[in-house]
């Protein structure tokens, strides 16, 4: 029987890895050793038979369907996740600085136009210590208080956030 | 460019398409090369299933590194190994997750093959196309994936042995033993199944 290590070197000579001179050694002892050559028919068959083997595998899916998902795949990995600040709108950014700002005027206005009527002691306006969004005016003569807050429902702003946090 | 026009373009317009962002060239190279990935997927995984699912992952990677490709191979060639590291992967977690069995690790050591009586007959003479396919798809089948994947690298890849031991990380005995082992089953499986089948 074959030595383990010449069955392999055998196999070495049939895919063409063993130096020119072995391969010529092994050239010629197969020849005159016909267990050596019958060792070299099975496994030449082996290999023969194997080829073209791929070929007839076919994708048992259409290229529609099969592109579908790969490009879902694609466009999810590609799709950036949403950043509160930087998907704001120029107008949406805008406005979180009027809303404020407006209110302000708004108290400003309402409170010059009571301390004409009625003088200085009998209007106040301040800012909720509580809350700096919030401005408070007093109109102690006509019994009234009106409470002016900067940050009504913003819903851009708020959708925004929220997605963030779904992935 | 139009799809039409795709369909008429060469791989390496359309990588460079591609690498430009267009996804219809990828697309059409996708159809264009498959059926040669899903083969390769399923003639190391023999599972329909994963063997789709692993191409279709293959191609994100591949879509995904498309800058690195400079074509030095094939497009298709640089896709397989793209394919083929993601099914040694899999193979590998396979691997973890069950017992060796007692005849796998004598595999391992390089016994049982010697034993082997030779096959003198071709045992695939004289059969159809698909007849032929259908009986090498169940031998390989029934070799452990360390086997399975040398013959695959090396009958179909068509991997020289070192190149076959970087990718399978052991070094080139083993593969020599893997790849004889291989051979040897494959040819007495195909006997057994001639004889199972009466011809």
């Amino acid at each position: 029987m074959m030595e383990y290590n010449d069955q392999l070197k055998l196999q070495a000579y049939l895919d063409g890895e063993l130096p020119e001179g072995e391969a010529a050694r092994w050239a010629e002892r197969l020849a005159r050793d016909q267990e050596a050559a019958a060792l070299l028919t099975e496994l030449r068959q082996t290999r023969e038979c194997l080829g073209g083997f791929e070929e007839g595998v076919k994708l048992p899916e259409t290229r529609e369907f099969y592109w579908s998902k790969i490009q879902r795949e694609i466009e999810r990995l590609e799709t950036p996740r949403p950043a509160a600040t930087a998907t704001l709108t120029v107008w949406a950014r805008l406005r979180r600085l009027l809303v404020p700002a407006a209110g302000l005027a708004v108290v400003a206005v309402a409170a010059l136009v009571a301390a004409y009527r009625s003088g200085p002691t009998m209007v106040a306006t301040e800012t909720a210590v509580a809350d700096s969004g919030a401005m408070i005016y007093h109109d102690y003569a006509a019994g009234a208080t009106f409470v002016w807050l900067s940050y009504p429902a913003d819903d851009d702003v708020a959708d925004i956030d929220e997605e963030a946090t779904l992935d | 460019m139009t799809e039409t026009d795709h369909s008429a373009a060469d791989d390496r317009v359309l990588v460079r398409a591609a690498q430009q962002g267009d996804m219809t060239a990828f697309e059409e190279l996708i159809a264009r090369h498959r059926d040669k990935i899903y083969a390769r997927a399923y003639s190391m995984m023999r599972n329909e299933e994963e063997a789709i699912d692993l191409s279709q992952e293959a191609w994100v990677k591949g879509w995904q590194r498309l800058a690195q490709f400079h074509g030095e191979s094939g497009f298709g060639t640089w896709m397989t190994r793209i394919v083929i590291n993601l099914c040694l992967d899999q193979l590998r977690k396979h691997k973890r997750q069950r017992t060796e069995s007692i005849e796998e690790m004598s595999e391992e050591s390089g016994g049982v093959e010697r034993q082997m009586p030779v096959v003198t007959v071709n045992p695939t003479a004289g059969l159809e196309r698909g007849e032929l396919r259908q009986r090498i798809d169940r031998a390989l089948g029934q070799l452990s994936y360390e086997h399975r994947t040398a013959l695959v690298l090396h009958e179909f890849e068509e991997l020289e042995y070192k190149q076959i031991a970087k990718v399978m990380g052991c070094s080139i005995g083993t593969v020599m033993s893997r790849l004889f082992y291989a051979r040897r089953k494959m040819a007495a499986l195909l006997a057994d199944l001639k004889n199972e089948d009466g011809k």
